[in-house]
């Protein structure tokens, strides 16, 4: 008796056991085919052919769509969908691996023209944030690098074949002289992309990634913040991380915002209420990623031809109102 | 994965085979399901959710899983959390505890001092009392002779007729502690409390039993516990009745055992007494067999004599005034219970303090017996008709209860506002009366319908405050007829027994008719004596009028005034003997 009930009561148990290591340790997409995992997902699921590359820690995914937008480039509704559908296959696959990824970006674009891209790049830090309730859905989408751009790529090449037209090369040679002097991999995210087949990405940055949310966030206030909105018209903004030679590390900010009401105020006065703002964004960004490798944020104000250099320390107790704008020691305004 | 789940569903299926097989043939085996049956079930039925839970958490994606596996933890805490706080409110807010008992149900015999002498009245359960406590303290003797050794009594009777203070008398006179509940402490939401309270009650007396030679068990409203068990599939009164179980087989356990051995061991020598105000047939019968409450005591409310001997003691404990009868207060305080004559004096106390005297006298005790008895007195701006129309109203009740009524007498009348009504007449029984017959009742009806021809003789028109009386008068008539064969024509027998339906319509004319001539014989009586005594209906409906209050001896004055004092006192000694 005693003999049956302990095997009667070792199979629940073996199997309880089995069932846990079996399944409930590993990894549900393992590293070595994690870029089939993601399209097989979009296959699999939504029925959504894409191309998938890796490098270092960042996955790209090239989505080629019909009818992606229309003449008004206003973005179509079903392409939206196939869109959101292929980011959320990507950020189940990169959650759920081995394979270390901090950045995924998706590159989609209308076979008809190709050369207008909408690239998104997001931040797998953030998504998990997202999921736990970490961060709110509308500071994770201030997160989110959505831009629609001219291929980089395709203008060089459009440039570069007329002149080769012009020099009436070959195919061939034009391909060869194309392939060892015009085609390079990206130095910036603003080069990310796809053309002619080819991946244009590389590893993104945190620094990079942060500058350039620095500068969507600028784009995103200056148009959607009524009080800046009616202050300004934003014609652009750009922000890079700089590593100088000399060991400097900061952000540049590049605003070009041309002020409204000018007889109102003065360019003085358009200047401070600019960097005000654009002090508040980086400071919100540094601080949301706990980034601290950064001596200062120098800000360029193209339209009133100005530049400021705030310290890492100070732009700290700017957020945190211990100090306030006025009270910035003149030094640090350039 | 799927193979696995293949090979697991397949060795399933084989054991469920092998387990049918061996149940349908080994006897053992079956024994041994059924003797386990409850942890089989329970265990299989939390295997198949642990394997339906890592099953559900092998289709999530690893991070989904990660993510539901560490928050676990937490949900576990939280439920944890949340039940402890949800029992924790609930024991502090409906004041239970648990099955531990409290320190304070705990008392020694000696320091609950009743003595025998502070139980008044109730001779004859005083005296079987003391035969209880004799067999409690002389075990031996009892089982030397062959006795029964008691192991319960139950003291059943009408509320605050002294229940408790009787079982206090009894732990006093044995010496032996005592621990006192109320049946409602062991009624619980949670099943199983009530139960586990039972066992901690009679461990603990068991312990106080072995070192001090005996305990005594007092547990008051026993019906909260020993109601009638009701066997439902549903499992509603389960806690109840588990709770009785319980007590049952702790009162059982205690004649087995000792049985069993022969001679009583000290820790067995647990006496239960319980108290109840609800009907013997209420209470569950198997509480009620020997064995387990062998001794019944029927309290009942105290006498005459014994309301008077209340007085005595309680107001014997104040300062009061010499000249106060105790007789006439007894005799004042028909069926009232000595927490009722205790509350009076209270009452009485109170009042004499209010008014700075320094004792009691018969008007502050009067004062309190209609405070208690009639409600508190209250203004209402009432027009002069409507006055003169109530003390015409309320004259009319007095005189027919005074002059007509062989069984009450009359203390007080009223047309001070009190508790919704404008005026009252307060009238006692002149004895403990436990039935009625035709006289008594015809009377009452008299003396309702008399406020109606009061006012019609006084006004030639009638108030709407006749319609209770009216109400109650027409209900004891209809009584009297349909139920207690006290109609004319021979119609006996209680007619409210047969279903309307099945009554023929002439019969049901007939009764009513009856009912009719009952009440309509009362009101023609009452207008002769009303019309004929006009002169007294007056004098009372005007000293009503100035004086609001008439007391028993105003009312006995103005009478004799009219030489009607005494009228009715042959008649009344002649109900009384």
């Amino acid at each position: 008796m005693g003999r049956i009930k302990g095997l009667v009561l070792l199979f629940p148990a073996l199997a309880l056991f089995a069932s846990v290591s079996l399944s409930g340790c590993g990894e549900t997409y393992p590293k070595e085919k994690v870029n089939e995992s993601v399209v097989k997902i979009c296959k699999d699921e939504y029925n959504v052919d894409v191309k998938v590359e890796s490098v270092g820690k960042t996955m790209a995914i090239y989505l080629p769509l019909e009818d992606l937008m229309d003449f008004t480039f206003s973005i179509n509704k079903d392409a939206s969908e196939k869109i959101n559908d292929v980011i959320l296959s990507v950020a189940r696959v990169v959650l759920s691996t081995d394979a270390d990824f901090n950045y995924y970006c998706v590159i989609a674009h209308d076979v008809r023209i190709p050369e207008i891209q909408i690239v998104i790049i997001k931040s797998v830090e953030d998504v998990k944030r997202l999921l736990l309730n970490d961060i709110s859905r509308g500071e994770y989408s201030k997160r989110v690098l959505i831009d629609l751009r001219l291929n980089p790529q395709s203008q060089k090449e459009r440039s570069v074949r007329d002149v080769f037209s012009k020099m009436s090369l070959d195919e061939k040679w034009q391909e060869q002289m194309m392939n060892d002097f015009f085609r390079a991999e990206p130095t910036g995210l603003g080069d990310i992309g796809y053309w002619g087949g080819k991946f244009y990405i590389k590893d993104v940055t945190k620094p990079e990634f942060l500058a350039e949310q620095m500068a969507s966030r600028i784009k995103m206030d200056f148009k959607e913040a009524k009080a800046l909105a009616d202050a300004f018209t934003l014609k652009a903004a750009k922000g890079s991380y700089v590593a100088s030679p000399e060991g400097n590390k900061y952000f540049k900010l590049e605003v070009l915002a041309e002020p409204k009401w000018f007889k109102d105020t003065t360019m003085s006065e358009a200047s401070d209420k600019l960097f005000r703002a654009v002090l508040e964004i980086a400071g919100v960004v540094a601080h949301s990623y706990g980034f601290d490798d950064f001596g200062y944020v120098e800000i360029v104000d193209q339209a009133g031809v100005k530049t400021i250099r705030v310290p890492k320390d100070d732009l700290e107790k700017l957020r945190t109102r211990k100090i306030k704008y006025e009270d910035l020691p003149a030094m640090a305004q350039a | 994965m799927s193979s696995f789940l293949l090979i697991e569903l397949l060795v399933y299926i084989i054991l469920a085979v092998t387990a049918g097989i061996m149940l349908l043939f080994s006897p053992k085996i079956r024994m041994y399901a059924r003797m386990r049956a409850t942890p089989i079930i329970v265990g299989i039925v939390i295997y198949v959710l642990i394997r339906l839970a890592i099953m559900g958490l092998m289709s999530l994606e690893s991070f989904y899983r990660k993510l539901t596996i560490a928050t676990m933890p937490v949900q576990l805490l939280m439920v944890s959390l949340n039940a402890i706080i949800f029992v924790y409110m609930y024991m502090i807010f409906m004041k239970g505890g648990f099955s531990k008992l409290s320190s304070k149900t705990q008392i020694r015999g000696e320091l609950v001092n009743v003595k025998w002498s502070d139980v008044i009245g109730m001779e004859n359960v005083k005296a079987e009392a003391k035969e209880v406590v004799e067999l409690i303290k002389d075990r031996a003797r009892v089982k030397k002779i062959g006795g029964k050794i008691l192991r319960g009594i139950l003291m059943m009777g009408p509320p605050g007729c002294g229940k408790t203070y009787l079982a206090k008398a009894i732990a006093t006179e044995t010496g032996l502690p005592f621990i006192s509940m109320s049946g409602s402490e062991f009624v619980e939401i949670f099943v199983g409390v009530g139960a586990a309270r039972v066992r901690a009650l009679f461990k603990k007396a068991r312990e106080l039993a072995y070192g001090n030679g005996g305990c005594i068990v007092f547990i008051d409203e026993l019906d909260a516990i020993a109601r009638k068990r009701v066997f439902s599939v549903f499992g509603g009164t389960e806690e109840t009745n588990s709770t009785q179980n319980q007590l049952l087989a702790e009162m059982d356990g205690l004649q087995e055992k000792e049985d069993k051995t022969g001679e009583a061991k000290p820790e067995m020598n647990v006496i239960v007494i319980g108290a109840t105000n609800a009907p013997e047939d209420t209470l569950d019968r198997a509480m009620l067999r020997p064995g387990r409450f062998d001794r019944k005591l029927y309290i009942d409310l105290p006498n005459l004599d014994d309301r008077e001997k209340l007085f005595a003691f309680y107001l014997g404990k104040l300062k009061y005034d010499p000249s106060i009868d105790f007789a006439r207060l007894a005799r004042k305080s028909v069926y009232k219970s000595p927490a009722d004559i205790e509350n009076i004096v209270k009452e009485a106390a109170l009042i004499s303090t209010r008014d700075k005297r320094d004792m009691i006298t018969l008007g502050d005790i009067s004062e309190a017996m209609e405070r208690i008895d009639l409600g508190l007195k209250h203004k209402l701006n009432m027009p002069l008709s409507e006055k003169k129309m109530t003390a015409y109203h309320e004259a009319g009740h007095l005189m027919a209860l005074y002059l007509l009524h062989p069984t009450r007498d009359v203390f007080k009348a009223s047309i001070i506002p009190r508790r919704g009504t404008l005026g009252v007449v307060h009238s006692q029984p002149t004895a403990e009366f436990h039935s009625a017959n035709k006289e008594m009742l015809m009377a009452d009806i008299k003396s309702k319908l008399a406020g109606y021809v009061a006012e019609k003789i006084g006004f030639n028109t009638t108030s709407s405050g006749v319609s209770e009386d009216f109400k109650q008068a027409m209900n004891i008539a209809h009584n009297m007829v349909w139920m207690l064969g006290m109609g004319g024509n021979n119609y006996l027998g209680d007619y409210t027994a047969i279903p309307p339906a099945q009554l023929s319509e002439k019969l049901k004319e007939d009764l009513n008719e009856e009912t009719g001539k009952i009440f309509q014989s009362c009101l023609k009586s009452v207008e002769e004596l009303l019309t004929k005594e006009r002169p007294i209906l007056d004098r009372f409906a005007k000293e009503l009028i100035e004086k609001e209050e008439l007391d028993y001896d105003e009312i006995d004055a103005i009478f004799k005034e009219y030489g009607k004092f005494g009228s009715m006192d042959a008649e009344k000694d002649r109900w009384r003997k």
